[in-house]
């Protein structure tokens, strides 16, 4: 069963701790947090920087307190800290009197208490007999003294914890509670938890997992007995005692609460559930003065029981230490398991560690998701650019392929061509011989004339096969409207790495020209005088290449002008017929192709030699001014009939 | 016989065809160009040329609109290895008598040869006709061409004596000597003359 108050009173406990002490929860927090931070960033500099650091804190805080000559005592404090600092503050003020030794009380929670101890940064303890056992085991603490209580004579017999129930229940033995509701204080409570805590595994019981219905509702310790009145928990695990001074006190009735599990033990006033052990002790840290700590010792052994410090301090006096074998082998006994968390504490401490690593986890998300988003970007990106390379890519191949395609197909035909009419002369040769010898036979030589007619059969057979090969090889021509800029600067693109080589750059002056042509054939044009042009120009120290579109009524012209080496006269005017070539591995063909091409479409190509060109050529009429005039090398024109757009 | 002209850029073929053709009785001049054709050859006389279309320099083609160009009364062949349509239209068009394809047929080309040299010697004396005519013209004096231009217009003389001013007589005289001169004897033949010279 949940208390809704009961977490909301310790809270409140909790804060008056912070409060006094002029720190809130939330400052806290954001404090520690700073400094989690800082110590985050300071992580990024080196260990070496961190360990400078904390030595140089160190330094400080131990000057600190040379300075005041001031002794701490920790007290040990679960509720309350100002209850807590009132009880001993008399006693310690008298000994500071009595000595001359500034001594100050600072309550502390069971686990500051243990930080403290651990860092060296207390000088005297009061706590109870089993945190007291533990210090001494795990830092050496050393007990001087042990508080005799008030109401009983033996210190070894101080508290004990009694498990407190309406008068209806009865229990058989410790078993029977794991059915019960039960409710304590705290964990950390000696009378009120740990005891009780000894007992149950002294007899097998798993404290946290075999009691169920276990909860801790924190203090003050008068609470629960309010828990058990009202009905809303079954049993208290308390300290003993705390029924006998309530009904002292005369908050209860007699008769309304009892002890289960009641044991007597002599000398011992209240009725308890179990062992007794011995109460709070008084010990010096290690590295305490002893000389100090004697002046104290004997300070406090003064105390007497009518001393009004005794009565405000709740306890009889002070004495040697007693035997603690019995609180050694609970705390064995406790041991084996781990001490209950304090879930609220351990939160509270976390949160700032949690923030911190939620901002940077966070932080860290965030990054991913920006880099995750950048990665996708970029990815779509590129991969974009990639299929748009890749397409140009395989346009451009495309094209090439076709156009080699479509050279090859030319090439064959004009190499049938060429060899048709090769053949077909020295046939012609034979046809005529062999006739004008039939013309030349006389009227008895019947016999020869039959067998020079033959062989006029047999030639005509032969340029028959002649004639069916070229027309195999011819490739129909396919016209479509065209503009020849778009036209000579697909052929331009096509052949950038011919002109990337020789670190060309074609000047242009063209214009959008619409003419029904066939495209892949004017190419073909186009792309055979280009080579040409660059062919020319091969070794020449500043190639220089121009292309102009222009036009008159009829026509429209296409010139090539290149500064290359030119042609000789003999040369350029077989420039046209098949097999002529100049180059090593040429076929002598192109410019057939070119003029076949272009008669094919109706217009008529021209070569002149640039250093013989005169203003009356047709060149020079028809292009303006700011086409470049070089004075040697070939310039190409071409035209082609513009037709009336359908 | 008119004169016969070959002309081919191919020496075997040309001296093939001069060889065929010098069996069919004919006696050919050949020549390996365009250039040496236009050189040697008398474009106003009669003849027959062959001209072979693929030739460097000037081409068949070319050489034909030359001769073309300059009215002669050659009657022209075309000889070609591969002949596109457009050529031979191109051709024809250009006033070739005939467009064949090589090699041609020595039988065929016989016919064509008897056709083309009526043909040439037709066009020559219609040549040397327009030329008499043209020469008779330029004696008549004003006057006489005048009357002449009345009588074709088949006017009487009184009429033309009326529309002139003149005394009947005169044209009488006038006409007599156009008739003389024109080398006519009636007006219907003078009317034929003049028709030849009109193109």
């Amino acid at each position: 069963m949940k208390f809704p108050w009961s977490n909301s009173s310790t809270l409140e406990i909790e804060r008056q701790v912070y409060l006094r002490r002029g720190t809130r929860i939330g400052l806290k927090v954001l404090e520690q947090a700073k400094r989690i931070i800082l110590s985050v960033a300071l992580l990024l500099f080196g260990f070496i920087c961190q360990a400078d650091l904390a030595e140089a804190s160190d330094g400080t805080r131990q000057d600190y307190g040379e300075e005041k000559r001031k002794y701490t005592v920790g007290a040990l404090a679960f509720a309350d800290p100002d209850v807590v600092y009132q009880r001993w503050a008399p006693s310690l003020s008298r000994v500071s009197a009595q000595t001359g030794i500034e001594l100050v009380l600072i309550p502390l929670r069971p686990d500051e208490l243990v930080e403290r101890v651990s860092k060296n940064a207390l000088d005297f303890i009061i706590g109870n007999a089993l945190i007291t056992v533990a210090l001494k085991k795990d830092y050496g603490v050393s007990h001087l003294l042990t508080l005799v209580p008030l109401k009983h004579a033996n210190p070894e017999q101080a508290v004990g914890t009694a498990l407190i129930a309406r008068e209806s229940l009865e229990i058989n033995g410790l078993k029977d509670l794991k059915q019960r509701k039960l409710i304590s204080s705290d964990p950390n409570a000696f009378g009120g938890f740990q005891i009780f805590a000894g007992e149950l595994i002294n007899r097998g019981i798993n404290p946290f997992k075999d009691l169920k219905h276990l909860e801790f509702v924190g203090f003050p310790q008068d609470k629960l007995l309010d828990h058990i009145v009202k009905g809303s928990a079954d049993v208290a695990i308390l300290p003993s005692c705390v029924l006998e001074s309530a009904i002292a006190q005369g908050r209860l009735e007699v008769g309304q609460l009892h002890v289960l599990l009641p044991q007597v033990h002599p000398g011992f006033e209240c009725q308890t559930s179990g062992s007794l052990y011995p109460g709070y002790a008084f010990s010096k840290l290690g590295n305490t003065d002893h000389q100090i700590a004697r002046q104290i010792v004997r300070s406090l052994l003064d105390i007497d029981e009518l001393d009004t410090e005794a009565k405000l301090g709740r306890y009889r006096a002070w004495s040697v230490p007693v035997e603690d074998s019995q609180v050694f082998n609970l705390l064995k006994r406790l041991e084996r398991w781990p001490f209950v968390t304090n879930w609220q504490r351990l939160v509270e401490r976390a949160i700032p560690w949690a923030l911190v690593i939620a901002v940077i986890l966070l932080l860290g998300y965030f990054h991913h998701l920006r880099v995750k988003r950048l990665v996708i970007k970029r990815t779509q990106a590129l991969s974009d650019e990639m299929t748009q390379h890749k397409n140009t890519q395989k346009a451009l191949f495309e094209q090439q392929k076709q156009f080699y395609r479509a050279q090859r197909i030319l090439l064959t035909g004009e190499m049938a061509s060429g060899i048709a009419h090769e053949v077909n002369q020295p046939l012609a040769g034979i046809r005529y011989l062999a006739q004008g010898s039939i013309y030349r036979l006389g009227d008895n030589q019947s016999e020869l004339r039959q067998a020079l007619t033959k062989m006029l059969q047999q030639v005509d057979r032969a340029q028959n096969t002649v004639k069916r090969f070229r027309q195999f090889c011819q490739q129909p021509s396919v016209y479509e409207a065209c503009d020849l800029k778009e036209l000579i600067e697909d052929t331009l693109n096509l052949m950038q790495p011919d002109f990337n080589r020789i670190d060309l750059k074609p000047q242009l002056f063209l214009w959008p020209l619409t003419v029904n042509v066939d495209a892949s054939l004017m190419q073909q044009v186009f792309v055979n005088l280009l080579r040409n042009a660059l062919d020319a120009m091969e070794t020449s120290p500043d190639p220089r290449l121009a292309i102009a579109i222009s036009n008159d009524s009829a026509n429209a012209i296409i010139t090539f002008s290149d500064a290359g080496t030119g042609l000789s006269e003999t040369a350029l005017k077989r420039l046209f017929f098949p097999f002529e070539t100049s180059k090593a591995n040429g076929l002598g063909l192109g410019m057939v192709v070119c003029k076949r091409i272009v008669e094919e479409h109706g217009g008529t190509i021209q070569a002149f030699n640039n250093q013989t060109l005169t203003a009356a050529d047709v060149i020079e009429r028809d292009l303006n001014s700011h086409f470049p005039r070089f004075n040697m090398g070939l310039s190409i024109v071409l035209t082609l009939p513009l037709t009336e757009t359908k | 016989m008119s004169r016969l002209y070959l002309v081919d850029d191919d020496q075997d073929v040309l001296d093939s065809l001069n060889w065929m053709l010098e069996g069919m009785g004919y006696k050919p001049e050949t020549f390996l160009s365009a250039d040496s054709f236009l050189a040697k050859v008398d474009l106003k006389q009669a003849g027959v040329a062959i001209l072979d279309i693929q030739m460097p320099g000037i081409d068949g083609l070319e050489l034909l609109r030359r001769i073309h160009q300059q009215e002669s009364p050659l009657s022209v062949i075309m000889l070609t290895g591969h002949g596109t349509i457009s050529m031979a239209v191109q051709a024809i068009q250009e006033g070739a008598m005939d467009f064949l394809e090589k090699p041609a047929d020595g039988d065929k080309l016989l016919s064509l040869l008897k056709k083309a040299s009526e043909t040439t010697e037709d066009a020559f004396k219609r040549q040397q006709l327009k030329l008499s005519i043209i020469q008779r013209l330029a004696l008549l004096t004003p006057r006489e061409q005048e009357v002449m231009t009345y009588v074709l217009a088949g006017k009487l003389n009184k009429i033309i004596a009326a529309e002139l001013n003149v005394a009947q007589r005169t044209v009488e005289l006038h006409r007599q000597k156009v008739m003389q001169k024109m080398q006519v004897n009636n007006v219907a033949e003078l009317a034929y003359l003049m028709a030849i010279t009109k193109p």
